[in-house]
């Protein structure tokens, strides 16, 4: 490949409910908060150009409902995902047990090719609470027995953290998207003939 | 004529053509036009619909995987082909008298390629003419200037070619379907390309005209427009990314609906991200004057 293709990355924002994922999504782009809570309906996005490693990507954030009754919109935007973001909320241990749920929940839907070394991110968000409950040792035990899985504790409040945060986690989506891509290329080299009929139903076409 | 591709035979697409009845709408007295092609499905309480515009080579069938969605999820949508027009100007005119005809007041306009520049244009013409009737804009693989195309100088010699030689021009647009390796994106190709065959010369002349014959969109003329999405692919499709640009700066606000892949048409071989943000597009208006849903929204 001569000419570098135009990546887009997509990043899905997992957590339970008023954890923070729309205020990260919000500070980090829009480089604002605020105290005032809106449950989010279904999913929405943002899009931001970022240079990673001196590589401009896209990088289309999704931010999802927590709270099942609002997850009205169906799964297709876990579609193509190249990075999970996990939220908790440190002062909150029931949103730090949820993890494990979240994680299940985005390898079941977006059944990525290869799970176990699937790019996830782990914020600890709320980190200027004083009343914390989950303590940094225990989140990041969580995260190494699960391959080792970035951990960042931020305040979408006070902006602490989250650019470093989401510069990990654009590197590491654009790292699993290269990977993807490589595996694509595969199959196109050893193209065998024109004919398309054999394509996809190869059964039709067996004699035995 | 029978068709063969896969879409075609899909029991979706059949259970579409089964369910949903495609309307003739002849709107000029003599009669000399064979009038629009429109299919109209969901709730026909909503005063708001969304109305899909097609590209140079689609007819109205090409959204059948939006119709049949959006409906089912209380939205009206409707899909609306037009007879052949020969300049922007008529063809706005001609689909004004349309949504007269069906007693729409205002649209969201979703619009792909063509369909998208003419939907661009019509934002301008209602606003001149009458008082802005569109909500909304989501515009798909689209553009704002004519001038991108090769054919320009030529354009106006299109009535007299023949149907074959315009076929083939529009299908050299297409990238070859096996560039792809993708099934849905090949099948969306297979069924686009039957589709082609449908359609007469006059339809193919004067929408290639219409395509080609510069004209720009002016968006200084544009009011009323409450919000933008700008959908568009990252792999190979037949407009390349200067004219990308292009439309994102003409709109610095619009919300960018960008998909890794799915070639020319989108709405067909992704369907279901269309779909997704068709309704994240459509959302904010729920519940307001302006909503093309007639259900009740979600509230906390």
């Amino acid at each position: 490949m001569a000419t570098r293709k135009k990546v887009l990355l997509k990043v899905i924002i997992l957590g339970d409910s008023s954890v923070g994922k729309t205020s990260l999504m919000n500070q980090y782009i829009n480089k604002k908060f605020t105290n005032q809570y809106k449950a989010t309906i279904g999913a929405d996005f943002l899009t931001k150009e970022v240079m990673v490693d001196d590589r401009i990507v896209t990088l289309q954030i999704w931010d999802t409902a927590g709270q099942e009754r609002f997850q009205s919109l169906g799964v297709a935007f876990y579609r193509g995902a190249d990075c999970c973001v996990l939220v908790f909320d440190v002062a909150s241990p029931g949103s730090f047990k949820s993890l494990d749920g979240w994680r299940d929940e985005f390898l079941i839907q977006a059944s990525p090719s290869n799970p176990d070394h699937f790019p996830f991110v782990v914020l600890g968000n709320k980190a200027d609470l004083e009343n914390r409950t989950v303590s940094t040792k225990r989140a990041q035990q969580w995260c190494q027995n699960k391959n080792g899985l970035p951990y960042f504790e931020t305040s979408a409040k006070e902006a602490t953290n989250v650019d470093q945060a989401f510069i990990t986690i654009a590197r590491n989506a654009l790292a699993q998207d290269t990977d993807v891509e490589l595996y694509n290329d595969f199959p196109e080299q050893i193209k065998l003939s024109g004919s398309t009929e054999n394509r996809s139903s190869g059964s039709d076409n067996c004699a035995c | 004529m029978s068709y063969s591709s896969r879409i075609f035979q899909s029991p979706e697409y059949v259970s579409f053509r089964c369910n949903v009845p495609l309307k003739q709408i002849v709107l000029d007295e003599t009669g000399t036009n064979k009038g629009w092609r429109v299919y109209d499905t969901g709730p026909r309480s909503v005063e708001t619909p969304l109305v899909f515009l097609h590209p140079v080579s689609g007819r109205a069938e090409v959204f059948f995987k939006q119709l049949l969605t959006l409906s089912s999820k209380g939205y009206r949508v409707i899909s609306a082909e037009n007879p052949p027009y020969w300049s922007v100007t008529e063809w706005c005119e001609g689909f004004m008298q349309l949504l007269d005809h069906m007693d729409i007041k205002q649209v969201h306009l979703f619009g792909a390629s063509l369909g998208g520049f003419l939907a661009q244009k019509f934002v301008e013409f209602s606003t001149i003419v009458h008082q802005p009737r569109v909500i909304s804009l989501f515009l798909c693989n689209s553009f704002t200037d004519t001038s991108i195309f090769k054919y320009k100088d030529a354009a106006v010699l299109f009535w007299i070619l023949p149907a074959m030689v315009l076929r083939k021009m529009v299908l050299s647009n297409f990238a070859s379907r096996e560039t792809f390796y993708d099934t849905q994106i090949m099948d969306s190709i297979d069924f686009m390309v039957e589709l082609i065959e449908s359609l007469s010369q006059a339809d193919l002349a004067s929408r290639l005209t219409i395509n080609c014959l510069n004209s720009r969109v002016n968006k200084s003329l544009m009011r009323g427009l409450k919000s933008v999405t700008l959908m568009d692919v990252f792999d190979d499709y037949a407009l390349g990314s200067p004219i990308k640009e292009n439309i994102y700066k003409e709109y610095p606000d619009a919300k960018l609906a960008q998909l890794k892949s799915g070639g020319n048409f989108p709405y067909l071989s992704r369907s279901d991200e269309v779909n997704l943000h068709l309704q994240i597009h459509l959302r904010k208006f729920n519940g307001t004057p302006y909503s093309a849903n007639d259900n009740i929204p979600i509230t906390e």
